[in-house]
């Protein structure tokens, strides 16, 4: 397609790495035998000699002064070994922004106040699980009730009760803002056609991990603690648990066995960790805690619900002249990642497409309701699903087909977001141009009978952030590369594979680098003891690129040793490039000049005297802007059949093309976009949670409900590969950001079939037929 | 979760277990495939003693019939319901609603005469028995009686069940050939999912497809699944017309009493009988054309 208004659009997308042999390739996953088999421990698989278990009490009340705790019953009970309350820990508050102080709001037991039902008051650590329960039940506590709120409305309210009182520098419920501003607003809004001011609200949804939250702790004499936990970041709780037991860092070793899934869900300390450290360190004994169901769904962190006013202009021939963006964040009682879901979401707010001038402003807020954190997407869906739905509408306003309305906006390689960064590579316009391709959009919007419609919806994401909000003092990335004369290599790396596949991928990354067999490097990931510091952990879609760069970084030293092993023993010309493929190191001109990959690595050991081949490589993102190091695009076609009568809505097919830059290992970003349209379809259409005063009603898979397999659609989908130049063999993110076009794409094609256009996620059989006049009381 | 602790009575016959029952009174709950009991007892709904388990008690998994009646044994399976042939033949409403409850784990732990004594308002094969007359047989220390499946249902979980009784098995009267029959559910999730609202129908014609007799059953929008008596009465000696569907339609909402929950609203709830009605009297028209 020859695009006139965008000249920069019509440039072949293609990279200079097309001779990979790992690299590219579907391999099977490390871990998948043994889950295959059942034989992969996780967590709560675990157990130790002399193993305590461990039970929280919580609140039932949504907020309330702590009067009185009286333990005795439960400590009497025969077989608890120990009780605690808030007034026996060291009383430190944690949050992930250590960066900023006044973030950290969190306690690991309540001090002398609840915020919501489920904040954690008490723990138990006993001789069977049934005991810790039973021993919970005995505590008795006196809460003096407060008022409290459950709405952003609510809590924004002149006489709203102050959630967190103990927090000087807060006045109200608002517990950090964002403004974003680029070019003169005002002035730009004048220039347009059409105007669109709508308001949006989206709900909060739980990341429904199959593995609950689980930790095990286990103390040695000198009080040293080793923590087993079910975490995307481990380095994160290595220094929080260590700050809130008051322990040096390095006396505490996290190790991530196994993990059943994360989503953002698993990435900061929580009091089960601290507990289990803290009563393991009392008593002596591993202390175990394993969370429920009901506990993670009645208690567990969740997407951010938000209310969002947005305000577009558009020219009459579709370009975008302005936005205008406001979002509040239902923050529940705490920070947890709040904070960076409202930086977020305002960056998403101008994403995708060019907006000449911009202004977020982003609030979040507290409410007496589980806190929300981090959730695949991090306040991406929310924000796109506002802009992909407005595009919607702006389409059918200014009579523009929608996506040759986004062709025209869309964002290019080497465009500038202001004030942010500039895009390094954006395969958007050919995701575009190929989902409408394969979907047959144009017949189908043409063609399609009653009560079946076709919708649109794309999608940016970060590959990994360059903030650092945590304020580590070490590389966002680490790792060591040991390499043997046997010809094999060893991969050390703090990076945490929670299911995603970081641990199959990081792997492959190093094979085509040193160019040896994938199968002859071992991996050991994510124990803070044993790999070098740091990483920030798996989140953010950060890993592949940012640990695939530090292993870069290791294998090029690594590299560079054997090359001069090479270059000695055929006495190369300096001019000449040593190249690795096949096990072997050889002369690239002169392949026959080359020995084995071992061969090399034994030469180096012997004229090193013995010492072993290590090297260490590092990422951290410098000069690169404000958010990311490189942006992954696509756009996501969904086709569905509404039952006029009942409103239900049956997805049949979706398709997808889209941009990771080069994808390392196809299988794994097939995956990856199975399981994200599998979040997005609950998202759109069936997830949600029943509230009453602050207590959540469903609380079991029975009432809340994540799509069956029988309703995931027919998937098809294509990979525009871009080539990434800050990325490991040039590739970005494909964890997070394909969760997010599937929900505006649906709700475009409900739109298509019913004419109802949904403002207010999740699309309901109920809100169909009351929009279509079949349910009028 | 942990279970509760309990006793596990394991009794050798029906009888046995009745004894068992009778002995224990409320302090014992009958145990056959456990997959409604055992997470009421996680969840400490129910706290019971003792358990009687009955699945391992010879020859009550059956499903039999003669040449008038079906019977369906206390311990037989959904999965064997749904797929058995005589129930797929001459109760298809019956086999569909027990193949679509919950998953098929649960269908091949779960039995049907369990479905039915759990007495949850939404219980799926609760419509499509209501509507084929079934008779409940229940057993006692002393003997036996008979009650037909509308009286048994008391309200939410309570059943007409006495101490010392339980349910030895359900007969249901062998529709004829020119019947036709349908179960119709609705939920939020398109599959895999407790029903929302449920119906089911049965109707019975002459030759000039006058219907004989009709019964038409609603779930989950009143405290127990019930028949709709006043439609199945207005139903009988007519046409299926247009109207006369309307007709009981607007009777079967007039009955619903439906209540708000976490599943859907009671708007919803009653725009659905609305909708079911009409789609399973029509579906089960269609089924006596196509025979």
């Amino acid at each position: 397609m020859n695009n006139k208004q965008n000249p920069a659009l019509n440039q072949k997308v293609s990279g200079p790495y097309t001779q990979k042999s790992v690299v590219g390739r579907s391999v099977p996953r490390i871990d998948a035998p043994d889950k295959a088999r059942g034989a992969a421990q996780y967590t709560a698989d675990m157990k130790l000699p002399g193993m305590l278990y461990g039970k929280l009490l919580r609140s039932p009340v949504p907020h309330a002064r702590i009067k009185n705790i009286d333990i005795s019953k439960a400590a009497a009970f025969p077989g608890v070994k120990d009780v605690i309350t808030g007034k026996d820990t060291p009383g430190i508050k944690y949050g992930n922004w250590r960066l900023f102080p006044q973030t950290q709001d969190e306690y690991p037991l309540a001090m002398d106040k609840v915020r919501f039902i489920g904040d954690e008051v008490a723990a138990v650590a006993a001789i069977d699980p049934d005991i810790a329960e039973e021993a919970i039940s005995l505590i008795h506590v006196e809460y003096d009730e407060l008022p409290a709120v459950f709405s952003i409305d609510e809590a924004l309210a002149q006489d709203a009760p102050l959630i967190h009182d103990d927090i000087d520098q807060l006045e109200g419920n608002i517990s950090i803002d964002r403004n974003i501003d680029v070019g003169d607003i005002d002035k730009a809004f004048d220039k347009a056609d059409l105007i669109l001011d709508d308001k949006f609200t989206l709900h909060a949804v739980s990341h429904a991990y199959l593995e609950p939250c689980a930790a095990l702790a286990q103390p040695d004499v000198e009080g040293r603690l080793i923590l087993w936990t079910s975490t995307q970041a481990p380095y994160i709780i290595q220094c929080l648990l260590a700050s809130t037991l008051g322990l040096p860092e390095n006396h505490v070793r996290v190790i991530k066995p196994h993990v059943g899934g994360g989503f953002g869900g698993k990435m900061e300390l929580r009091s089960w960790e601290f507990c289990a450290a803290f009563m393991a360190k009392r008593t002596g004994r591993p202390v175990k805690f394993v969370l429920t169901r009901a506990e993670e769904l009645s208690t567990g962190r969740t997407r951010h619900a938000m209310n969002i006013r947005s305000k577009v202009g558009f020219k009459k021939d579709g370009t975008i002249v302005a936005k205008d963006f406001e979002a509040y964040l239902d923050g529940g009682a705490y920070n947890s990642m709040g904070p960076t879901a409202t930086f977020l979401c305002g960056n998403f707010g101008a994403m995708l497409y060019r907006y000449p001038a911009y202004r977020y402003r982003g609030y979040h807020v507290y409410t007496n309701k589980t806190p929300a954190g981090a959730m695949r997407g991090f306040g991406a869906p929310q924000a796109l699903y506002v802009t992909e739905t407005q595009m919607n509408i702006a389409a059918k306003e200014l009579n523009i087909d929608p996506i040759d309305l986004r062709i025209k906006n869309a964002m290019v390689t080497g465009d500038t977001i202001e004030g942010v960064t500039k895009i390094s590579s954006a395969g958007f316009v050919e995701s575009l141009q190929k989902v409408a391709e394969m979907s047959k959009w144009k017949e189908k919007r043409a063609s399609l009978p009653n009560n079946k419609g076709i919708g649109i919806g794309c999608y940016s994401f970060i590959s990994g952030g360059v903030f650092n909000w945590f304020n580590t003092p070490y590389n966002f990335a680490a790792c060591e590369v040991r390499a043997y004369d046997d010809g094999t290599a060893h991969l050390l790396t703090m990076a945490s594979d929670i299911g995603q596949g970081s641990d199959t991928v990081l792997r492959q990354i190093l094979a085509e680098a040193l160019g040896i067999k994938v199968e002859n490097i071992r991996v050991t990931s994510a124990d803070t003891a044993m790999t070098p510091k740091a990483d920030l952990g798996t989140w953010g879609s950060r890993v592949t690129l940012m640990n695939g760069n530090a292993i870069l970084d290791a294998a090029n030293k690594i590299k560079e040793k054997l090359a001069q092993m090479v270059s000695i023993k055929y006495n190369l010309n300096i001019i000449h490039e040593v190249a690795f493929a096949n096990d072997r190191a050889f002369a690239k001109a002169k392949p026959e000049r080359g020995i084995s990959f071992g061969e090399a690595v034994a030469m180096w050991v012997k004229t090193h005297r013995g010492e072993e081949l290590t090297a260490r490589g590092y990422y951290t993102p410098r000069d690169k802007g404000l958010t990311t190091p490189a942006y992954s695009f696509g756009a996501q076609v969904a086709e569905v059949a509404v039952d006029p009568d009942t409103g239900v809505v049956t997805v049949e097919k979706v398709t997808t093309a889209h941009d990771c830059g080069t994808v390392i290992n196809p299988m794994s970003v097939e995956g990856q976009l199975e399981g994200a349209l599998h979040m997005g379809l609950g998202y759109a259409l069936s997830e949600q949670f029943v509230i009453r005063d602050g207590k959540v009603l469903n609380t079991t898979f029975l009432d809340y409900k994540i799509p069956a397999a029988e309703d995931m659609p027919q998937i098809e989908s294509y990979t525009i590969e871009t080539y990434e130049k800050e990325g490991p063999f040039g590739a970005k993110e494909a964890g997070e950001g394909l969760a997010i076009p599937t929900a505006p794409a649906i709700a475009h094609a409900v739109y298509d079939a019913t004419g109802y256009r949904c403002k207010d996620l999740p699309i309901t059989p109920e809100k169909i037929l009351r929009a279509t006049g079949k349910i009028t009381e | 979760m942990a279970l509760p602790k309990f006793s596990y009575l394991i009794p050798k016959s029906l009888k046995e277990a009745c004894i068992m029952l009778a002995e224990h009174e409320d302090k014992a709950r009958i145990l056959a495939g456990g997959t409604d009991l055992l997470i009421k007892m996680k969840h400490r709904t129910v706290q019971p003693e003792y358990i009687i388990g009955i699945s391992n008690i010879p020859n009550t998994d059956y499903v039999h019939s003669n040449h008038k009646h079906l019977t369906i044994g206390a311990n037989a399976s959904l999965t064997m319901v749904a797929q058995n042939p005589d129930i797929q033949r001459y109760f298809p409403a019956l086999a569909y609603a027990a193949g679509v409850t919950a998953t098929v784990q649960i269908r091949n732990m779960g039995t049907v005469v369990g479905n039915i004594c759990n007495a949850s308002p939404s219980a799926d094969t609760a419509t499509p028995l209501l509507v084929y007359d079934t008779k409940v047989v229940i057993m006692h220390p002393a003997g036996e009686r008979t009650l037909a499946l509308d009286e048994f249902f008391r309200g939410p979980g309570v059943t007409a069940l006495e101490s010392g009784e339980i349910v030895k098995e359900l007969v249901l009267p062998l529709t004829s050939d020119r019947s036709g029959s349908n179960y119709q559910k609705v939920s939020p999730r398109s599959k895999v999912d407790i029903a929302a609202v449920g119906v089911s129908a049965c109707l019975h014609v002459d030759e000039k497809e006058t219907i004989t007799q009709a019964r038409l059953a609603i779930g989950a929008v009143a405290p127990v699944p019930k028949r709709v008596l006043h439609a199945e009465k207005t139903l009988e000696g007519k046409k299926l017309t247009e109207e006369l569907i309307n007709q009981a339609a607007e009777i079967s909402l007039d009955e619903a009493t439906p209540i708000s929950d976490t599943r859907a609203t009671a708007s919803y709830r009653k725009k659905m009988v609305d909708v079911l009605v009409r789609r399973a009297l029509n579906a089960s028209m269609e089924q006596i054309r196509a025979k």
